[in-house]
């Protein structure tokens, strides 16, 4: 990744965000993402970011690991679940995500917003109140399967 | 009211003999840490797509705090010694310099993420391959699975 960032320079960035805005806001979506396997390498990235950081805080409810940094990974997960909506707003089917993601968009976003409010608690409550404060919470909050069930498509 | 005195006392030195972390086995404490790791990995892939264009910059600051989160968190799940998965046994036995690293890279990263609240993205962004030189520990410390 490291070779990646040095081949682009930040005068390459600032160009780029340039010629973005000349292209104007109500284009981005489409010009924006220029390769359909970017979009889902990206949204792969946010989602596996979720799935890592749900593992570490249930091995902490399952005291597999002391507790003390719970609160951290709750705020990573907090802080995570905030960029998922966007990572999906792209219409680009494939790698896990079934179509009906985009057809039943209205759904899928309620159900995205609802885990970014309940992560924000989960978060709060866990800084303030530990494990203990924050395990009655976790099971509520970290619905995955929920969704999952709808529409991931779970690759063999 | 022998045994139970027994069992408190066993009790006791198995708490006394755990790891400081409290990490209770070998297998867990493994796992904890490649979720700290592959957190990292993940948002590190994630921004870098950002800076090479090919994503929209709308997260950015989001990647960078859970990038600073999951560092600050990444000395502390390598303490207890449990040599295995991708972590090679220098991990231990150069700790000085390990946890030297880790702490430049914590204290790096959010250094990153405090300029992108203060002062936005783009002056962030400045540091970032002086902040996530990961090559440089993995190349030494990491004994990466094909």
């Amino acid at each position: 990744m490291i070779l990646l960032l040095r081949n682009r320079s930040a005068a390459l960035l600032k160009l780029t965000l340039v010629g973005a805005a000349f292209m104007g806001t109500s284009l981005l979506p489409v010009n924006a993402f220029a390769d359909d396997q970017e979009v889902i390498d990206y949204r792969e990235h946010v989602m596996k970011t979720m799935g890592e950081q749900v593992a570490a805080m249930n091995q902490m409810r399952q005291a597999k690991i002391a507790p003390e940094n719970l609160a951290v990974h709750a705020e990573i997960l907090a802080v995570t679940a905030a960029t998922a909506k966007n990572a999906f707003t792209p219409r680009v089917v494939g790698g896990k995500a079934k179509a009906e993601v985009w057809a039943n968009w209205q759904d899928f976003s309620k159900r995205l917003n609802e885990l970014v409010a309940a992560t924000a608690d989960l978060a709060k409550t866990a800084k303030q109140g530990g494990l203990a404060a924050a395990a009655p919470k976790m099971e509520s909050a970290l619905t995955c399967k929920g969704c999952h069930d709808v529409y991931r498509e779970e690759k063999k | 009211m022998m045994r139970a005195t027994r069992a408190a006392a066993f009790g006791a030195a198995a708490i006394m003999l755990m790891p400081a972390a409290g990490h209770a086995d070998g297998k867990e404490t493994i796992e904890y840490r490649q979720h700290i790791m592959k957190t990292l990995n993940e948002q590190s892939a994630a921004l870098g797509q950002i800076l090479s264009t090919t994503i929209p910059g709308d997260n950015t600051a989001a990647h960078l705090e859970a990038i600073a989160l999951a560092a600050s968190l990444a000395l502390k799940a390598f303490e207890a010694k449990a040599p295995g998965g991708e972590a090679k046994p220098e991990v231990w036995s150069n700790w000085a310099d390990f946890s030297k690293r880790m702490n430049d890279f914590s204290r790096k990263t959010a250094e990153m993420a405090k300029i992108s609240r203060e002062q936005g993205t783009d002056a962030a962004l400045a540091n970032v391959v002086d902040a996530l030189s990961c090559k440089g520990c993995h190349d030494v410390y990491r004994a990466e699975k094909k």
